[in-house]
């Protein structure tokens, strides 16, 4: 088996950038660890649960998809490739590499998006076996476990009891990676870790069918009321994917912009007259739990939630979608008895 | 009698009196802290109060759902406090619209009326300062060029994702729509980019000039960790140099961003 010992992440990550991977890894600047670019010097940390996603590197928070240049009266479109180097995101915990398998259902579900698709095919998923975990971390109710491969082109587990980790290639692209590190990994024995043990704290299945019945619930009011109304949940979730089409323009050119959008804002569905379909944050967080556990359901056959809890790790209103999920698993069993 | 207890008790007191209709507290889920709305008596026992409760919750005060509930008793730490005088002073709030439950520094105040308020900030909380890091910090920012100061902003304000977090965790941002929202046509650019997110955070700065009231919430909800109390507390500080004026002690006071003065030395307004 190939293994590494702890301390040589970095010196994988070299490797892999030295054979013109762009590495993207779990690295800590001070009391946080975010999912970013790896340079020289900076800091594997595959204990703590890093801030943002995974998604950030498949669907960036702008980007540019359209261009004009106007010249006086005359208006050139110009063809804008996706900007999709060689990557490789290495240590994603399981519930960021799983949410990859509902990005690609949704970016290619009627519509090809070709940016996406650029990046995803440029992108290799390399997870890791989760040892760790917090109070927030549930997938084990959505399906999902620390060890769960689901969506990882290959898999780190940790080994030894932390000295080490054992690299496992599962696809093509995960072989690539392997064969890319070269001497950074070595052949040899180690044994792997036990993952960490994450609760199941509420039925998915039994949620899905709740929400079918309950669009109208005195519920939502009740469970949404601390919620403020912003965008710190959808971008710091793995799977959300609503965007805006801007255009901008300067008198040289026009660009088409595809921005983060998100449902838990009212501009997300007012209309020009001025009516409002959601008109107020219990619709708003009904939405995002519908979305998630009945809609996407429903057509794509998977959960719009992957568990990874970072949406009530940022939460500013000390909202989580777990929590919910529970009170509606309790609203569904009272019901029945 | 414990602080914790003495607030629970309160709690319970005025909802069973019809004093108030909702107390807005602090619940406690793990090492996290989340808003609780608590509607009856027997249900104040779960408020809690420590460091960890960051939030302001004056926030909820604005917000419809919440409204719907009646008449509210909000918890509130003296930032939170100065928040409840800064809406009074901006006609956001007045005489019975709440009851506050004032949780002072390392002491509880007990139940006051909003009219109570500015008094006891004024007697106990007048030299309500920032912590002394966060001071130093501005002074080195201070000490810095200005275009390394552009720099650092510019490196700062790059990881915005503009989730409005920090907006939305303010109780002074209570624009019905923000400047942000204004897209008929777009006034700012909403792509979290270059001159989009610089535009934003210094609007949402400026707009708060003389009236932050140094909770630290927007800092505290900024998913992107963006240091914005070093805006916040540096604005604050020039407005009380050049206009003597605190944010969220005198609900007479005029906002500095929105009033203005025929003796004002400057003529380009005139
Ligand atoms: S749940 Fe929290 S993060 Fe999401 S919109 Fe509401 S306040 Fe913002
Ligand atoms: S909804 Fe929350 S817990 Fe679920 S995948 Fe998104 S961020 Fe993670
Ligand atoms: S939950 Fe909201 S922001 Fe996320 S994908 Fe669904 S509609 Fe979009
Ligand atoms: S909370 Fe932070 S990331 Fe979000 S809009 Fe405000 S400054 Fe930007």
């Amino acid at each position: 088996m190939k293994v590494i010992e702890a301390n040589k992440l970095p010196g994988l990550a070299a490797a892999l950038a030295g054979a013109g991977y762009r590495v993207v890894a779990p690295i800590r600047d001070g009391g946080e660890v975010r999912m970013v670019v790896w340079s020289p010097g900076a800091a594997i940390d595959t204990r703590a649960i890093p801030v943002n996603s995974a998604k950030d590197f498949l669907f960036p928070k702008a980007e540019i998809i359209g261009r004009c240049t106007l010249d006086g009266n005359d208006f050139r479109p110009e063809d804008v490739k996706p900007v999709a180097p060689k990557t490789v995101i290495l240590a994603a915990r399981p519930c960021d590499a799983s949410a990859m398998l509902l990005l690609d259902a949704v970016f290619n579900w009627d519509y090809k998006d070709e940016f996406f698709n650029a990046r995803r095919a440029a992108t290799t998923i390399v997870s890791l076996v989760c040892t760790t975990a917090d109070e927030q971390c549930f997938c084990t109710s959505v399906g999902g476990a620390p060890d769960a491969t689901a969506g990882a082109d290959g898999v780190l587990r940790q080994a030894d009891g932390g000295r080490s980790f054992i690299l496992e290639p599962l696809t093509e692209k995960g072989k690539a990676v392997a064969a890319a590190a070269g001497a950074a990994l070595a052949e040899g024995q180690a044994k792997a870790d036990a993952p960490v043990e994450v609760p199941v704290h509420f039925d998915a299945k039994a949620v899905t069918e709740w929400l079918g019945e309950n669009f109208e619930s005195p519920l939502w009011r009740e469970v949404s009321l601390a919620c403020l109304s912003c965008g710190a949940c959808a971008y710091a979730c793995p799977t959300c994917h609503c965007f805006d089409l801007q255009d901008e323009a300067t008198r040289a050119e026009s660009v088409r912009l595809r921005n983060w959008d998100t449902c838990g804002l009212a501009l997300f569905t007012a209309h020009a007259g001025g009516h409002n379909p959601r008109p107020d944050q219990a619709a708003r967080w009904r939405q995002r739990v519908m979305h998630k556990f009945s809609y996407l359901v429903e057509r794509l056959g998977r959960l719009g939630c992957t568990g990874c809890g970072r949406c009530a790790r940022l939460c500013p209103a000390g909202m989580a979608i777990c929590e919910t999920c529970r009170e509606i698993d309790e609203a569904r069993k009272a019901a029945v008895k | 009698m414990e602080m914790i207890d003495a607030l629970r008790a309160d709690a319970a007191k005025v909802l069973a009196d019809g004093r108030a209709k909702v107390v807005i507290g602090y619940q406690a889920r793990g090492d996290h802290r989340a808003p609780l709305f608590v509607t009856t008596a027997d249900r104040a026992a779960s408020l809690v109060y420590d460091d960890a409760c960051k939030q302001n919750l004056a926030v909820y005060l604005r917000k419809p759902e919440v409204k719907l509930l009646g008449k509210a008793a909000v918890v509130a730490s003296p930032a939170a406090m100065r928040s409840l005088v800064l809406l009074m002073s901006e006609s956001q709030l007045t005489g019975d619209d709440a009851l506050v439950l004032a949780v002072g520094v390392g002491e509880y105040h007990g139940v006051l009326e909003l009219a109570q308020v500015a008094p006891l900030l004024k007697e106990k909380y007048a030299a309500l300062a920032p912590s002394p890091e966060l001071l130093r910090e501005i002074e080195k920012l201070a000490a810095k060029t200005p275009e390394e100061r552009a720099a650092f902003w510019a490196k700062q304000f790059a990881k915005c994702t503009r989730c409005y977090a920090c907006r939305a965790a303010c109780p002074g941002c209570y624009c019905t729509r923000c400047i942000v929202e204004k897209n008929v046509p777009q006034w700012i650019s909403t792509a979290a980019a270059g001159h989009g997110n610089y535009a934003w955070n210094v609007i949402r700065a400026f707009h708060l000039a003389g009236r932050c009231t140094g909770c630290g919430a927007c800092e505290a909800a900024c998913p992107q960790g963006i240091p914005l109390m070093l805006l916040n507390v540096l604005l604050g500080q020039e407005v009380e140099k050049e206009f003597e004026t605190k944010a969220g002690y005198d609900p007479e006071a005029k906002p500095v961003i929105g009033s203005w003065n025929p003796e004002d030395e400057e003529d380009f307004i005139k």
